[in-house]
């Protein structure tokens, strides 16, 4: 086996193909082989220059490919990122926090990953880099499905990209056990509100679906509801995007059951704590 | 009248002293060595492949491809695997169980062992065991308890009998004016002490060493011997740290012995340790069960019949079976007592002894069932509780060794505020919004002592050192059980050394059954106590000695010194003593069990009660126990730190009982869904939060020579149902089935 740790990004992109597997925090990489053997090559991309670390320009958020989650949650960001941060601390536990990666997380494409609804409810893209140059692609498309994501062998995230945004995010998680557990379902929101109304609500779901999903219909729904008005609308709801499952985590009568109250609470979240500040 | 150590008579005394673990600082900085920490020089690897289906056959091993891996050097299967000398179907001690150690190619659990790939480096092996790429003849696996017909048997759990019957049942259910009939289940339960099981295992000629973690040295030692053809007394074992024990490491398991017969074979030590996932099958497990009461009582709450059956699961090739309905027995003051077992037998490891082996998962049920009658009742549930107290013990009439509950019931209760619990449930509310219910039950766990011997030695300089061969499981037992020699030595701690956890020392007997620190501490005790009384015949013997003399008033021995009794004024150090007598050293030994007859005169167990306070989100329904209470009377706490921290560890295993622990099966495939610490919950710290334990003071003259009950086990029981009716009592919902899972409480 070869670990390579290439310094640049073209370095890096040189040394993809021929079945190399990419390795950012290795999380989900080394847990995955179970007893089977590592691949027999991997390209680290945490000592690639530039690839680490939050920035913004040009009205874009950067979250670098190398970007931990303890960097997110140490990171100035502005209030829409609160549900990114609640995202960051309940990934797995301090240590996983400090070494895994965000766009691991998503390249990963785990149903019950939690970084994803919060970057969808960010209208978050994943920038690609390739022997093509860099390509831009929502994050909605990127999933495809499980364990499965729209890049190609020759090429890597390089960063996830956030327009900048007002509003306030929240961001709940539903598990079990009170840390370190995987979701049994998660909902992030990104709300902007006006007087004391929502103006614009972003919602997104994780773990009641293959691949976490945007409430469309309900976003629509809310605008104009004020905090009292958010369990009605939320109750009454029609959520045909979720979709989930009996696992060894909950059943999908309880899953059902229990969203809706986690996405009535998430927009309260963000509807309130917008209102103190 | 037996010998007890009066704790007052004693200044300077050590036990009752929360000293801290005299291991804690190589723990912390990595110095303690565990067994999977020695590497001999010339050592091999070795794996095991397991099973991934539950029954049926091995058809294909790739031994091939397995044995031309680089660094690969023998793989072994049911075709080349060297004989054992002792068959792996036998049970040549107490704690011994058949095992599969490829002796044919059948299939009998998912996690079994069908080959063994030894090698130069780790890596090496486990890509020759992956290479293997085994196939199989399916068969249909049976591992739902609804598989196969329950079977009636005679023993049950370690030979504890199957059947127990006070009184007449039938009599107790016809005069019964209030009676329930209910079903409960218990989930499977997976062994995962922090540390899995390890070995390291060198030959010299026909001389074994084997660095293991064991809970019961000699046995493993007259176990792992009988396999392979060998006097016992040619088995080292050492295990001076293990990482956890619950019961799992007692006994000799088809890994260690296919592990200890590679290095046989190769005549290289051998080092095998377990994987997380490895420990989903071949070390033994907490049986499920089901569990059926039928309780009676008569208009004012006494009880007319407990009546208890248990149906428990168990392997196609063994028996062992949770003795759950067991824990029926000894506790209640009720008209007339029942304990049935009945066995399935289904396509899974077989289980074992898992801390508090039936008491656990039979409280859990017993306690929910009598609160179940309470409310039928109209009563609290300690009221229910109080009015069925047990003076002497149900059934047989014998007076209990000594029995604190009641204090147990009223220090608990009163630390726990449970004088204001609204008697419906649903009716409290926090701050927040949450569901808030409280819950309690009584715990109960036996005292057993088993056999240990032990050595001291008192050397001129007035230091000490003594000898047995006790386990620490990380318990503390080195801390607790030094105190107990330094005590009888009449010595400081730090002057006395300990010499434990290998096998060459004389017994210290099993560390399991809540009984080492009574059976060890005993044999220490009794070990010291000889060489104080030489002691004090040399001195009574010396003109010289201020004791001259005074050896029929006996001496108290205490920091260094022998005293007159009765008389401080008359007193020597023992250095002066030794000095005049040659400096020689004096060397005593001591035993400790308990004799047949005092065993009948008494019923001998700790007790206990346990309060709780679960908080429910009324829409979410997760759970949470937000306060656990418990008092218990445990005789005499040789160092409250640990004995704390033990009861602690139980009442967090019952949280984990009660909520989270639970192996999945895949029915259809037949294997352990969840057979990780990401799938397989226990609690994290954060879902422990408000743990109080009040140790009730208890003095028994009768249990044992030190007055010693034991703390391991007892945590556990009476926790589960608390927590169990706790939640009830917040939502009004009866989950009959642990653990409680969040879609239960689902209210549409
Ligand atoms: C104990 C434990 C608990 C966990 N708990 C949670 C949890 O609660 N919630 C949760 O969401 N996740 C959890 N995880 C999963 C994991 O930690 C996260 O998904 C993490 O964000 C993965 O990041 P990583 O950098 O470690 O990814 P890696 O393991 O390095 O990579 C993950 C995948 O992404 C690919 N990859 C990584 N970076 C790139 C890139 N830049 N371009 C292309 N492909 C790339 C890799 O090839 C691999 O397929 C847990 C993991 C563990 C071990």
């Amino acid at each position: 086996m070869t670990l390579h740790r290439p310094e640049s990004l073209d370095e890096a992109l040189s040394l993809l193909g021929g079945g190399a597997v990419v390795l950012a925090g290795g999380t989900d990489v080394y847990p995955g082989l179970r007893d089977g053997p590592p691949p027999s090559r991997m390209v680290d991309l945490t000592r690639v220059a530039g690839l680490r670390g939050i920035s913004l320009r040009d009205g874009l958020w950067r979250i670098g490919a190398a970007t931990t989650w303890t960097d997110v949650l140490r990171a100035e960001l502005p209030a829409c990122f609160a549900g990114l941060k609640g995202a960051a601390r309940e990934v797995g536990s301090v240590q996983i926090q400090n070494t895994g990666t965000v766009a691991g997380n998503i390249c990963n494409a785990s149903p019950a990953a939690d970084g994803v609804p919060a970057l969808m409810a960010l209208d978050a893209q994943v920038e690609v880099a390739g022997p093509e140059g860099p390509r831009r692609v929502a994050l909605e498309q990127f999933i495809r499905g499980p364990r499965n994501v729209d890049l190609r062998p020759s090429e890597i995230v390089s960063a996830v990209l956030v327009p900048e945004a007002t509003g306030q995010g929240a961001f709940r998680k539903l598990g079990a056990r009170k840390y370190l557990v995987i979701s049994i379902a998660m909902v992030a929101a990104v709300v902007e509100v006006s007087g004391n109304a929502i103006s614009r609500a972003r919602v997104s779901v994780g773990s009641c679906s293959p691949v976490a999903v945007r409430l469309r219909g309900l976003e629509e729904a809310l605008t104009g509801a004020t905090v009292a008005e958010v369990p009605g609308i939320v109750a009454g709801a029609d959520l045909p995007g979720l979709t989930p499952i009996d696992d060894v985590r909950a059943s999908a009568a309880y899953r059902r059951e229990a969203v809706r109250t986690l996405i009535a609470r998430t927009i309260t979240d963000a509807m309130e704590v917008r209102d103190v500040t | 009248m037996p010998d007890t150590l009066d704790p007052h008579v004693r200044f300077g005394s050590n036990s009752g002293q929360p000293v801290t673990r005299r291991d804690g600082l190589a723990k912390v900085t990595g110095t303690a060595t565990f067994a999977a920490d020695n590497t001999p020089d010339n050592m091999l690897y070795a794996v095991f492949v397991p099973a991934a289906i539950a029954r049926g056959r091995v058809t294909g091993l790739d031994t091939e491809a397995a044995a031309a891996h680089p660094g690969v050097t023998h793989v072994l299967t049911p075709q080349n695997r060297p004989p054992l000398q002792g068959d792996p179907s036998d049970k040549p001690t107490m704690f011994s169980f058949r095992f599969e150690a490829l002796q044919d190619d059948s299939v009998r659990y998912a996690g079994q062992p069908i080959a063994l790939v030894v090698a130069e480096t780790l890596e090496a092996a486990n890509e020759g065991a992956r290479l293997l790429n085994p196939k199989y003849e399916r068969l249909t696996p049976r591992t739902d308890i609804d598989d196969a017909e329950p079977y009636a048997f005679e023993a049950a759990g370690f030979g504890l009998p199957a059947n127990t019957v006070h009184g007449n049942p039938e009599a107790g259910h016809a005069s019964a004016a209030q009676a329930i009939d209910v079903t409960y289940e218990t989930a499977p339960q997976y062994h995962n002490a922090m540390e899995t099981h390890a070995v390291v295992a060198k030959w010299e000629g026909d001389h074994l060493t084997l660095d293991m973690p064991s809970q019961a040295i000699s046995m493993s030692c007259a176990g792992f011997a009988y396999y392979f053809g060998i006097p016992a007394e040619n088995v080292t074992v050492r295990s001076p740290y293990l990482g956890g024990g619950f019961g799992s490491k007692a006994i000799p398991t088809g890994p260690y012995v296919l592990a200890i017969l590679a290095a046989r074979m190769t005549g290289r030590p051998v080092k095998m340790m377990l994987t997380r996932q490895q420990m989903f099958g071949p070390v033994g497990h907490r049986g499920q069960t089901r569990q059926r009461l039928r309780l009676g009582a008569d208009d004012t709450g006494r009880l007319t019949v407990i009546d208890h059956e248990g149906i428990a699961a168990t392997s196609t090739f063994d028996d062992f079976v949770e003795p759950a309905a067991n824990a029926s027995q000894g506790i209640y003051a009720a008209g007339a007592l029942r304990s049935t077992h009945r066995a399935v037998k289904l396509d899974i490891g077989t289980p074992g002894p898992m801390r508090a082996p039936g008491e656990a998962s039979g409280s859990a049920v017993l306690e929910c069932a009598l609160d179940e009658l309470a409310e039928k009742l109209g009563l609290d549930p300690l009221e229910l509780r109080l009015k069925n107290y047990a003076e002497t013990e149900p059934g047989t009439g014998k007076p209990y060794s000594s029995k604190a509950l009641r204090e147990c019931y009223a220090q608990g209760a009163e630390r726990f505020g449970w004088n204001s619990r609204p008697r419906a449930p649903g009716q409290m509310r926090d701050e927040d919004g949450l569901l808030v219910g409280w819950g309690m039950g009584t715990a109960f766990f036996p005292c057993p002592m088993f056999m240990a011997e032990a050595n001291a030695t008192l050397r001129a300089d007035s230091t000490a050192v003594v000898e047995t061969s006790a386990v620490d499981m990380g318990q503390g037992a080195w801390t607790a059980l030094a105190q107990i020699a330094a005590d009888s030595l009449g010595l400081p701690l730090d002057k006395v050394d300990f010499q434990a956890g290998r096998s060459g020392l004389p017994d210290g007997g099993v560390a399991g059954g809540s009984g080492h620190t009574a059976t060890a501490g005993g044999a220490l005790h009794a070990a010291g106590g000889d060489v104080i009384r030489q002691l004090g015949e040399i001195a009574a013997a010396d003109p010289d000695s201020p004791l001259y003399g005074a050896g029929n008033a006996g001496f108290v021995a205490r920091d260094g010194r022998l005293y007159v009794a009765g008389d401080e004024s008359r007193s020597e150090a023992y250095t002066d003593i030794l000095a005049r007598s040659g400096g020689a050293e004096i060397a005593g030994n001591g035993s400790a069990s308990r004799a047949p007859e005092t065993a009948e005169q008494h019923a001998m167990n700790a007790h206990g009660a346990v309060f709780a306070e679960v908080k429910i989100d009324p829409d979410l329904c997760q759970m949470r126990v937000t306060r656990l209470v418990g008092a218990f009377a445990a005789g005499r706490i040789i160092n409250p730190r640990l004995a704390e921290s033990q009861l602690f560890g139980g009442m967090i295993w019952g949280i984990s009982f009660a909520l989270h622990e639970e192996a999945r099966h895949d029915h259809k495939r037949g294997h352990i869904v969840n057979a990780d610490l990401a799938g397989y919950h226990v609690p994290v710290n954060a879902d422990v939060s408000g743990l109080d334990v009040i140790t009730v003071h208890e003095e028994d003259p009768y249990v044992n020579a030190l007055g010693i009950k034991g703390v391991g086990e007892i945590g556990i029981t009476g926790t589960v149902g608390a927590i169990g009716n706790a939640i009830w009592h917040a939502t009004g919902k009866r989950v009959r089935r642990f653990p409680i899972r969040i879609e239960d409480l689902l209210t549409s």
